[in-house]
């Protein structure tokens, strides 16, 4: 029975370390923008493609 | 925030007729296609603008900037090109935006109000491949902003500013955003770490509890004793750390002898700890440790949904905010950039095509064709020859003009306006009092009264129980639940309305709104569109060839009687040969072999008509013959009849305008004596007060410089705004021009949300009548209170969310979104 002990010991560090991890989250600014990093994703797949084949240079552009 | 509903930028200069034929939408900005109609690459455009920025992109191959999401692009607009680039060349003007400088090197954050959707903020965070010289782009979509590091040599400061505005993302530069206030706006990092340690502690205090609550058995007095400490040492932080605010604001309230709703709190989170610590010190009980992690942590919540519901948008302008920070001087030949305060009497100055006169001054040369609409209200540009005087806050459009200061900023109109306007504000709008305060002060009384009776009944009958019964009054009758209903109907609210174009400062405005009854409009500006005009024809009606023969000629004109011509005419633009503009006169030339006139009425051979006010004149001539004219007016904003005729039975409609006729359109939807003509910025103060002295709650809605004095006055100021980077006075909401039409809805969902907090106090304060009948009875266990007060919270919370979502889905049942 004792092992409960140790057990909930062990249970609080980590909940402790998850804790700290969160503080760390928060104040390296992971929680200041809440919608950018969700688009940041879409952009990161591909490298700059070539010129699709139908691009006619634009005067105006 | 401005998201959804800034999607659309709406075609500037309206039309003669409806447009019957099928919609298409530009591909880029998803407007309709009426006036040109340009097919490249086979998408639809709706102008060249939009189809060189698709062009510029497809080079680039971003033309993922589509696939994100749908016709994202924003249509370049005149008005907000208010900056020059060669401004951002300029060392002032530098030292505010550069973070960071260093071999060439160099990091920018800007403001750019139009970014609304995914796809902006991808653009603009692959910039590095339309120009190389960019290195990194980051958005903060929370704050509009955009931090850029570039390399300077070959691209600087100026030619990212060009390519930003084109591509239709122009950024912004005023006092608001700068670099020491931008800091400090959304949810504050630290109110999250304090979130995070009372979750925390909620959590693992609640597991150590459940043994305690299940009725373990005695062989583990020692696990149970070893809970209650952990739990004892796990609330340590939520008392000194997370409950902070609450203690600063209590202690606040005291020192300005005020009652406020953190009092009780305070009291209460102070109870549950003493008595908790007690309990397990001297081993009569378990203690409330979870109910006080639970109680902070419900608070924090309503705490951070409030911070969480602000608004990217500035509420609160300066002067400075309106005019340009720097100026072009003219010294000879040479032309140099100075600040406004720098100007004195007899400095030449060049002002530029859809830039603000700074100063009050003498029109030297070029042609004045200053738009007043902003100080004055004027709907129309006035004429200004070399010699005139000039106002500061004009608004040039055309030609570049040079003038002569007349006189310092410091003693111009403009200043003298703003400061009655800056002065009028100090008097400060009637107070309204907050109906949670009120409640607050009575539950506070109440609160006191109970436990002392409590406490007196108890020592009379059993010593023993008198801490306790006191405690626990005082941790029942907390008022979280009731704490909790303001800030999540009202931030709701706030977020609903948002959502559909009116933008709140914050939820006290709710309140405000919802005691409304009488609406105050402005006329120019307000009701009447900025930029949108009509055109009535006076004479022989002109066939479709003569009409595209106008419209050829009207496109080579800078003046903005021919840019309304241009856009109100029909017909496929052909080239205009030989054209000549005589300044102040019109402009004549050659479309397909026939000579055409636009321009004043003896520069084309007719009789000036009589035009009603507020409108004015442009007469046209082909082939040498007189045709006719157009009479140009403002046109009315669509919305503007379901705006007014919606309030009905809501609250009186009052216009006031600065001009001395109203027309026909406007005054149809107003009782004749409710109308005010001829006002001036003071007048439109007074008349607010005087209602307000009548008892009324007075909501202003206007749009300039002339209405600034009546929006700071009266009890809820609103400004109609075209663009989130239009020019408004202080206000405490925003509206979406767009959404004019929704203001009675709007308001009626205010009235709603207070409805939906008063029945919600009534909900919390029937958990409080029977949380306190199990305090004095002394059968408050520390099972009951945990069960008890998450479930007040939650319910509360829910309650008035669900109900502020249902009524504004029945208001705008039949919406168009």
């Amino acid at each position: 029975m004792n092992v409960i002990f140790l057990l909930i010991a062990a249970s609080t560090v980590v909940a402790v370390l998850f804790l700290a991890a969160f503080t760390w989250a928060v104040r390296s600014g992971q929680f200041d923008d809440d919608r950018s990093p969700g688009v940041r994703i879409l952009g990161d797949a591909k490298p700059a493609p070539t010129a699709t084949p139908n691009t006619t240079t634009n005067p105006n552009a | 925030m401005f998201v959804s509903s800034q999607r659309r930028v709406p075609p500037e200069l309206c039309h003669v007729e409806p447009v019957t034929t099928e919609r298409t939408l530009c591909y880029h900005c998803g407007d309709t296609c009426r006036e040109e109609h340009l097919v490249h690459d086979a998408k639809d455009f709706c102008c060249q603008g939009c189809k060189a920025v698709y062009g510029l992109l497809q080079e680039s191959g971003l033309c993922d900037y589509y696939a994100i999401s749908e016709q994202p692009g924003v249509k370049e607009k005149a008005d907000v090109t208010e900056l020059r680039p060669e401004l951002f060349d300029i060392p002032e003007v530098r030292d505010r935006l550069v973070e960071y400088s260093e071999d060439g090197i160099t990091r920018v954050t800007l403001n750019i109000p139009q970014m609304h959707c995914s796809s902006c903020i991808w653009l603009l965070e692959n910039l590095q491949r339309v120009e190389p010289a960019i290195i990194r782009s980051r958005v903060r979509f929370s704050e509009k902003e955009l931090s850029i590091t570039l390399r300077e040599e070959g691209f600087g400061l100026r030619a990212l500013v060009e390519l930003l505005r084109r591509i239709g993302y122009a950024p912004l530069l005023n006092r608001a955003q700068d670099k020491a206030a931008r800091r400090g706006a959304g949810v504050p990092r630290m109110l999250y770490v304090k979130l995070g340690i009372a979750a925390f502690a909620f959590g693992n205090i609640m597991l150590f509890s459940f043994p305690e609550y299940l009725g373990a058995d005695v062989s583990d007095r020692t696990l149970l004793r070893g809970f209650q400490f952990l739990s004892l040492v796990f609330s340590l932080p939520v008392l000194l750390f997370s409950s902070q605010e609450f203690f600063t604001s209590a202690l606040a309230g005291i020192r300005a002898r005020q009652v406020n709703i953190d009092q009780p709190i305070a009291l209460g989170i102070i109870a549950l700890f003493a008595r908790s610590t007690a309990d397990v010190l001297l081993e009569t009980g378990p203690g409330y440790f979870d109910s006080l992690a639970g109680l902070v942590f419900f608070l924090l919540v309503g705490r951070w949904y409030q911070a969480y519901t602000y608004q990217a948008l500035s509420f609160d302008r300066t002067l400075s905010d309106f005019l340009p920070l720097v100026v072009i001087r003219k010294r000879g030949e040479e032309e140099q950039a100075v600040g406004v305060g720098d100007l004195v009497q007899g400095d030449h100055i060049v002002v530029r095509d859809q830039e603000l006169v700074p100063v009050d001054s003498v029109l030297r040369s070029g042609i004045g064709n200053i738009d007043n609409s902003f100080i004055t209200g004027e709907p129309l540009p006035v004429r200004r020859a070399v010699g005139d005087t000039v106002r500061a806050g004009g608004r040039q459009r055309g030609a570049a003009i040079e003038l002569e200061v007349l006189r310092p900023f410091e003693q111009s109109h403009l200043k003298r306006l703003w400061e009655e306007h800056a002065a009028t504000s100090a008097q400060r709008r009637p107070a309204m009092p907050r109906m949670i305060d009120a409640v607050a002060r009575r539950f506070t009384v109440a609160v006191m009264v109970i436990s002392v009776v409590a406490g007196i009944y108890w020592a009379g009958r059993d010593a023993d129980m008198v801490w306790p019964v006191v405690t626990a009054v005082l941790i029942v009758a907390c008022p979280c639940a009731l704490a909790l209903s303001m800030p999540f109907a009202y931030g709701h609210t706030m977020r609903l309305l948002g959502s559909r174009g009116v933008f709140l400062r914050d939820a006290e405005v709710v309140e405000r709104m919802a005691h409304v009854d009488a609406v105050v409009f402005d006329k120019t500006g307000t009701l009447t569109a900025r930029e949108a005009y009509e055109l009535r024809f006076m004479g022989t009606p002109l066939t479709a060839d003569e009409q595209q023969r106008l419209r050829s000629l009207a496109r080579n004109s800078a003046h903005p009687l021919s840019a309304v011509l241009y856009q109100g005419l029909k017909g496929e633009v052909s080239e205009a040969v030989e054209v000549e503009e005589t300044a102040g006169q019109g402009i004549a030339g050659i479309v397909r072999g026939l000579g055409v006139r636009i321009g004043s009425a003896d520069f084309c051979g007719g009789a000036k008509q009589h035009m009603e006010q507020g409108e004015a004149q442009v007469h046209v001539a082909v082939s040498g013959l007189y045709r006719g004219c157009f009479a140009v007016r403002k046109r009315a904003r669509s919305g503007m009849h379901a705006a007014v005729r919606g309030m009905d039975g809501l609250a009186q409609t009052h216009l006031l305008t600065g001009d001395t006729h109203v027309d026909a359109e406007v005054s149809a939807v107003f009782d004749a004596p409710t109308m005010h003509t001829a006002c001036s910025p003071t007048d439109k103060s007074a008349f607010v007060q005087q209602l307000q002295a009548k008892g009324l709650r007075v909501m202003m809605v206007g749009d300039g410089l002339n209405d600034a004095g009546a929006l700071a006055l009266s009890d809820v100021g609103m400004t109609v705004s075209e663009t989130s980077a239009a020019l408004t006075p202080a206000s405490d909401a925003i509206l979406d021009a767009r959404s004019i039409d929704r203001l009675p809805q709007a308001l009626r969902l205010t009235r709603a949300a207070r409805r939906v907090v008063i029945m919600s106090l009534g909900l919390s304060l029937m958990y409080n009548v029977v949380g306190v009948s199990f305090a004095v009875s002394g059968q408050l266990t520390p099972l009951i209170a945990a069960i008890l007060m998450p479930l007040s919270s939650v319910t509360v919370v829910g309650f008035v969310t669900l109900a502020t979502t249902w009524s504004a889905r029945r208001l705008w049942a039949n919406d168009r979104s």
